[in-house]
């Protein structure tokens, strides 16, 4: 490979890991929304696909790795991913042991990277096959997907009334688009829907605040409390194999390999399921918890990289909710990727690995010893210094400037429709797997109906 | 009436201020989709000054208003 993109590599590699050690930090960031916009503004902007494919890996091990810090130390969780281990790193804080919360977390979130890179080349491997006959049906792949996501989230029939409602309303502003003249005929928009679904439950919550009787229920009196008590580490650098267990590390590696394996279901979904399988056999409050915290950080690592690497190293069609997902750019970033021709298309194998493991192990180098020796400190800095509102302004933005590059000033506003029914579908409970299989397989969906 | 009150908003899971959030807004979206409009009309040029702007937007905020959340800290047990 050649020296000057092996360089561009690790340079992108480390300014993930510097921007998402800080994101991941920050209460309520969504893998989706912090991800997504970012790595399709790199793919359209002509970044070589290996330096976006090394920023990637290394943005999603950093968060991965950050996200549990304001877990264990202040019971928040800092992404989507990371709620369902609140419960047990509360357990852990109670019993005055926050610290050990994060070292559990952040070593589960080693082995499953480690785990999960060489068993996704693999299974990558393995399904390669399968990737002409399944590119034929993708239409066909997406509805199912769908339809199998609704089934198993818990509102199920909102869910599943709401894949026709959302693939009318994306076809009918497909077909606005065109009948105003201010798409070519035949062109798809796709990456403003994209980033409609994306920002869509925090637009509806923007909308909200301009609705007098909603700000009314959003207000608060006093602002949000965060307590954060507790020491940092100090001593030699850490090392996730003498603070695990070796049976906690044994069941790590096992539910990563498990989440590798699924990796075309929802990823939290696995998690809260192995982390209670896992942890279901061990007696004692505190070791109970370290074993499900473990685990549990480990599957979603695993089921974060194998959704990305598998789809795009083997099939070529964001075939998991990782890829459909943060993913996303990857595989359809118009007019420089399309699903005919995409990551999977214009990289080797050679290429994926080499980034993968370079972005991966970046990130583990860099944010491990950061998470376990400073989580405390890093906590007090972004909760003290960054204002909420400098996120929301930021995605607000970066999401206006994507959609206006797609269709204009009509890009925007079919941006804002679509956040505002996504972002209500969202919060009755129709998740963003179910949204985004529907986005594409609507003009299938709609051609089948009309 | 309840107004002067509650000065907080809950707004994506964290506390801000209607003020400081609209102020926000209103410096981050015009940095970004000047600097993507302002910008020769070369690619990539337009995205990459947009993405300055965006990044740019965030620093001006982070610097301008204070986190509304509020920290205790102490020592373990």
């Amino acid at each position: 490979m050649d020296p000057v993109l092996l360089l561009q590599m690790l340079a992108a590699a480390i300014i993930a890991v510097i921007v998402y050690t800080a994101i991941g930090v920050a209460p309520g960031t969504d893998e989706t929304a912090v991800l997504a916009p970012v790595t399709l503004a790199l793919v359209v902007a002509g970044i070589p696909l290996p330096v976006v494919l090394a920023f990637f890996m290394a943005a999603i091990v950093a968060k991965k790795l950050t996200d549990s810090i304001p877990v264990s130390v202040a019971g928040i969780p800092g992404g989507v991913m990371s709620a369902p281990m609140v419960e047990h790193a509360l357990i852990l804080k109670r019993e005055g042991h926050a610290t050990l919360a994060i070292r559990k977390m952040a070593s589960g979130s080693v082995i499953g990277t480690l785990v999960a890179i060489p068993i996704s080349l693999f299974l990558a491997f393995l399904l390669t096959p399968l990737a002409d006959v399944l590119g034929q049906y993708a239409s066909q792949i997406f509805f199912g997907g769908a339809v199998f996501l609704a089934l198993m989230s818990k509102e199920k029939v909102i869910s599943l009334i709401s894949i026709v409602l959302l693939a009318a309303l994306i076809q009918g502003l497909r077909h606005l688009y065109w009948g105003m003249g201010v798409i070519p005929e035949g062109q798809t928009v796709f990456i403003s829907f994209f980033l409609g679904i994306t920002i869509g439950p925090m637009m509806f919550n923007l909308a909200q605040l301009t609705v007098n009787s909603e700000r009314h229920k959003m207000a608060e009196s006093e602002p949000k409390q965060i307590q954060i008590y507790g020491n940092d580490e100090k001593g030699q650098l850490p090392n996730p194999f003498r603070i695990l267990t070796r049976q906690e590390t044994v069941s790590a590696a096992a539910s990563s390999v498990l989440g590798s394996v699924t990796f075309f279901m929802s990823p939290v979904g696995i998690t809260i399921f192995l982390g209670e399988v896992m942890s279901s056999w061990v007696k004692g409050t505190v070791n109970k918890a370290s074993r499900a915290l473990s685990s549990m950080d480990a599957v979603t690592n695993a089921s974060y990289i194998a959704g990305i690497l598998i789809p795009l190293a083997a099939l070529g069609i964001p075939m998991s909710p990782m890829a459909i997902g943060p993913g996303n750019a990857f595989f359809n970033a118009p007019p420089v990727l399309t699903l005919e021709q995409n990551a999977h298309h214009l990289m080797s194998f050679s290429e994926i690995t080499i980034a993968s493991i370079l972005g991966a192990g970046v990130a583990l180098l860099i944010t491990y010893p950061i998470a376990v020796r400073y989580a405390r400190r890093i906590c007090i800095f972004v909760f003290k210094h960054i204002p909420h509102e400098a996120f929301l302004a930021m995605f607000f933005s970066l999401v206006m400037l994507l959609a206006y590059m797609d269709a204009g000033v009509m890009g925007i506003l079919g941006v804002m429709v679509l956040a505002l029914m996504a972002g209500l579908l969202n919060r009755w409970g129709v998740n963003y797997g179910v949204q985004f299989m529907t986005l594409y397989a609507a003009p299938w969906l709609l051609g089948l109906i009309a | 009436m309840s107004e002067k009150k509650n000065r907080f908003l809950n707004v994506w899971d964290d506390s801000v201020s209607g003020r400081d959030l609209l102020l926000s807004l209103c410096i981050s979206t015009p940095l970004t989709l000047g600097g993507y409009l302002l910008a020769p009309a070369q690619p990539p040029l337009p995205l990459i000054l947009g993405l300055s702007g965006a990044i740019l937007g965030f620093f001006i905020n982070a610097l301008l208003f204070r986190p509304k959340r509020q920290l205790q800290t102490g020592e373990e047990k």
